[in-house]
């Protein structure tokens, strides 16, 4: 319980800490958000415009930052993250609502799945090393994660869409034909544009699962436990998942609440690569625009959801491992 | 382990077979819908970096591009690529009067609104009298000028300050009339979102997502036998790359899009396959005038000649942008504004030996390390360009290269957009390369670089006129042109200004920018040509690209 409670008060400080940090280095920035808008056309867009834009957004006056700092701190635990001056006037709600579920959609599906496979086939490849997996998994799986995200994903579009035909390689689904709604015609849409951009995380992220996996099963294995198991007469699939593997996996659990967290930001080379909607590059254009509430919404998001994930991560340590409970 | 193997060879088979039949169904489904209508669809390749927000309001810089021309009109249309040709739209007509300080308009009879409802003069006193009343809304400061906007029946009669003939095209072109039955209901119109758009012009929004925006023409257009394409699409992109990639695919017949070597990516990939870019404004070295060495004029006019502006079109822009001239006038959209004595002064505009020869006489030479110096002041300064556009950062490599090697020694620096941006409205840099907005005839331009009003002290923020050129006589021009409406007197003054470009180089015009068209007239006609520029064909030029929808039609 005390360190329940422990974890809970650490949780707060860091989210505290977070907010802080996100009202105030975004304000760094030179310029302000009326003329990065300005900016954005080009010269397409009357220099006057930037006096209108500057009394739309309420700049010029000079802003009390403490003020605007508890007002801020109001405003998030209210939910209340205002109005996009990039996507002027849309609310920030929306801007984020209409990225949000596509980079949910994929990149948790993709981390679950990457996750669960790569645990899988680092386990094997352990538990039979020296064997035809174990040579040929690890140091492929590695080489292609090793090369940047953005060459493997411009080659699977190339290869697997403009040549081969064989599934879209732009957007989210296709938006000229197709509405969004809870069709059959809609899922199966968004499957077909999501199986390329999927594919191309798969293997750019396997490989780190199944190396580390693959190392702690090693030393797992060498275990007294583990002899013991095989000289009661265990079988040894039965050792290999509910033995060994359960106990290599602790490492990993922390690593993966990580990344589900991290899920919030986005991919902005996916999205990229593959125009695929998402939050990675909201939060580049808020940069780019000196946005202000999206930015601080977004990071606000980013935050919680690490540090939740982290959170849980924890108590879900303490809860599978006895050893770091007896600790305390 | 033989349970295993079996276990992994079953889900992988299930997982190939799952994958098939996601995308069997999608295939047929595609055939199914394009076998259905008769009239496909014209989708749009248009990329501006993000997912679409779906607001419309016509008077907020990033709705009013998906609104503005297509559902919104203005009074009148006012083609820059002519020389500020005018086109009546909901005005059927327009005389200035009172010295040039009052302009009565004749509201168009017989328009309705999108929604059924009849439009009227009322709705256009209405739309000026919520620019007044939410300075947020007036994005071209308007009622800087006017002083009233007053309804006579079916007339509109507007007072100006003082005579404001180039002011036209603010008030006629670039004003979205609104109706006054649905906007007077809205509390706050600076911060509404105008999801569905009701307007006079040809296409009405039908559908918007993030990813999408869908436009049918509108069946009560008052503009007979135009809008005839049924349906038009923009999609959404992010990159330039993937949109380049939408529009060399041949999914998209028009397009607005920089792309690298167009001819073997786009031209080559599809018959018809064509591209225009009418160069409409200058893109120009800005140098700080409060720079101790810019602030001569000898020394800008030596820049100016030392930089071959052919080479730098060539390396940074594929040769898209042509070069510009010290003149300021845009050729060849604006040729017949050149003063034809000036430009043969100029020659190229490439003279290395004019350069050396400016200098020399100024009193300046050239030290050991290869750089020009007067007095122990050496004549080195750093350029910013905005760190956001590849192809300028190109462009300004290679003019760093040629000033460098004729005797400038020139620095380059490329900030993030925001920076860049924020240090030239303030004026904390030496030089900068960037480009004013431009206008229907030279005058807005040069009216822009050179009025001593529109700048600011260094440190305060200026939208225009960031070199910080101030001259009694030159601003004395400016506001004569705004007296007149005689095309002779326009053309004079415009002469007088080139000939302060050209004898004090306050600006140094590199490269001109250019509107990127892309276009494909296989099953469309009546795109802007060469041969018949009607309006600007950009996507992102407001009203022109609504115009020039509403002029598009099938092929029989």
């Amino acid at each position: 319980m005390r360190f329940i409670v422990r974890r809970i008060g650490f949780l707060l400080i860091a989210l505290w800490a977070a907010l802080t940090l996100n009202f105030f280095i975004p304000r760094l920035m030179p310029g302000n958000p009326a003329q990065a808008i300005v900016a954005n056309f080009r010269g397409r867009i009357n220099p006057s415009a930037l006096h209108a834009i500057e009394v739309a957004l309420g700049i010029g006056g000079h802003q009390n930052l403490v003020a605007a700092y508890f007002q801020y701190l109001g405003n998030t635990f209210t939910g209340n993250f205002g109005v996009s001056t990039g996507n002027y006037p849309q609310t920030v709600t929306h801007v984020i609502g209409v990225a949000l579920p596509w980079s949910l959609g994929l990149l948790g599906v993709t981390t679950v799945l990457g996750f669960v496979l790569g645990t899988g086939l680092g386990a094997l490849a352990a538990w039979r090393r020296g064997g035809v997996l174990d040579n040929l998994l690890p140091p492929s799986f590695i080489v292609i994660s090793a090369f940047p995200y953005f060459w493997v994903g411009l080659l699977c579009a190339w290869l697997f869409s403009l040549t081969l035909n064989w599934f879209p390689s732009l957007n989210g689904y296709n938006a000229t034909v197709d509405s969004p709604g809870f069709t059959w015609t809609f899922a199966v849409d968004v499957l077909n544009h999501s199986v390329l951009p999927a594919f191309t995380i798969l293997i750019s992220s396997i490989g780190g699962w199944i190396l580390t996996m693959r190392n702690n099963m090693i030393t797992v294995v060498a275990e007294d436990y583990v002899k013991m198991a095989r000289a009661k007469g265990l079988t040894p699939r039965r050792i290999l998942w509910q033995y060994a593997g359960r106990n290599a996996l602790l490492p990993n659990l922390t690593g993966f609440a990580m990344s589900l967290g991290f899920i919030i930001s986005g991919a902005i080379l996916v999205e990229d690569v593959f125009n695929y909607p998402g939050v990675g590059f909201l939060l580049l254009q808020a940069v780019g625009n000196e946005d202000f509430p999206l930015l601080q919404a977004l990071l606000l998001l980013i935050t919680v959801a690490v540090l939740v994930a982290i959170f849980i991560a924890d108590i879900a340590t303490a809860l599978l491992d006895p050893r770091t409970r007896n600790n305390r | 382990m033989k349970k295993f193997k079996v276990g992994l060879a079953t889900s992988a088979l299930v997982l190939v077979a799952s994958t098939m039949t996601v995308v069997g169904p999608s295939v047929v489904g595609l055939a199914v819908a394009n076998a259905a209508p008769s009239q496909a669809p014209l989708n749009l390749a248009n990329e501006q970096g993000s997912l679409w927000s779906c607001a419309f309001n016509p008077f907020i810089p990033s709705s009013l591009p998906y609104s503005f021309g297509l559902t919104y009109e203005s009074l009148d249309f006012v083609n820059a690529l002519q020389s500020g040709k005018v086109t009546p739209w909901l005005a059927s007509a327009y005389a200035w009067s009172n010295g040039n300080k009052t302009l009565t308009f004749t509201i168009r009879s017989g328009v309705k609104w999108s929604d059924g409802q009849p439009f009227s003069a009322a709705d256009v006193a209405y739309t000026f009298g919520l620019l007044k009343k939410y300075p947020a809304l007036d994005l071209n400061a308007v009622w800087t000028a006017l002083s009233s906007v007053t309804q006579s029946g079916s007339k509109i009669i507007m007072n100006f300050k003082a005579a404001a003939v180039p002011y036209f095209y603010y008030v006629a072109d670039q004003v979205p009339i609104v109706p006054e039955h649905l906007w007077s209901k809205i509390a706050n119109p600076t911060t509404a979102l105008i999801s569905n758009p009701v307007g006079t012009g040809g296409y009405i929004m039908s559908k918007c997502s993030g990813q999408n925006i869908q436009w049918k023409s509108n069946p009560l257009f008052w503009q007979k036998g135009m809008a005839q394409i049924k349906v038009v699409n923009m999609p959404a992109f992010l990159s330039n790359n993937t949109c380049n990639q939408y529009l060399a695919s041949g999914q998209s017949a028009w397009g607005s899009q920089f792309i690298p070597n167009i001819q073997s990516y786009y031209v080559a990939k599809k018959a018809g396959n064509s591209y225009w870019f009418p160069p409409v404004a200058n893109v120009s070295l800005f140098p700080n005038l409060t720079v101790p060495g810019l602030s001569d004029p000898k020394v800008r006019q030596a820049i100016s000649f030392a930089i071959n502006r052919s080479l730098v079109s060539k390396i940074g822009e594929y040769g898209y942008e042509p070069p510009a001239s010290q003149t300021g006038i845009v050729s060849p959209t604006f040729k017949s504004w050149v003063s034809s004595s000036l430009a043969s002064s100029l020659g190229t505009g490439y003279n290395l030996t004019k350069a050396a020869a400016i200098l020399k006489a100024d009193g300046y030479t050239k030290g050991s390390d290869g750089i020009y110096a007067k007095g122990g002041k050496k004549l080195s300064f750093t350029l910013t360009t905005n760190g956001g556009y590849s192809d300028w950062i190109a462009s300004m490599q290679v003019v760093s290269q040629q000033l460098t090697s004729f005797g400038i020694k020139i620095t380059l620096q490329t900030p993030a957009q925001a920076t860049f941006y924020a240090n030239l409205y303030a004026g904390k840099y030496q030089l900068a390369y960037n480009a004013e907005a431009g206008g229907p005839t030279p005058f807005y331009e040069m009216r822009q670089m050179l009025f001593s009003k529109n700048s600011a002290p260094i440190g305060t923020a200026a939208a225009s006129n960031w070199e910080r050129y101030s001259s009694a006589s030159t601003d004395a021009l400016l506001n004569q042109y705004a007296t007149t409406t005689s095309a002779a007197t326009q053309q004079s003054i415009v002469n007088q200004l080139e000939a302060v470009m050209v004898n004090q180089a306050p600006v140094i015009p590199v490269l001109e920018e250019v509107d990127w068209f892309q276009y494909n007239p296989t099953t469309i006609n009546n795109f802007p040509t060469a041969a018949n520029p009607y309006a600007q064909p950009g996507l992102y030029n407001q009203p022109d690209w609504g115009y020039v929808l509403d002029k598009l039609a099938p092929k029989a």
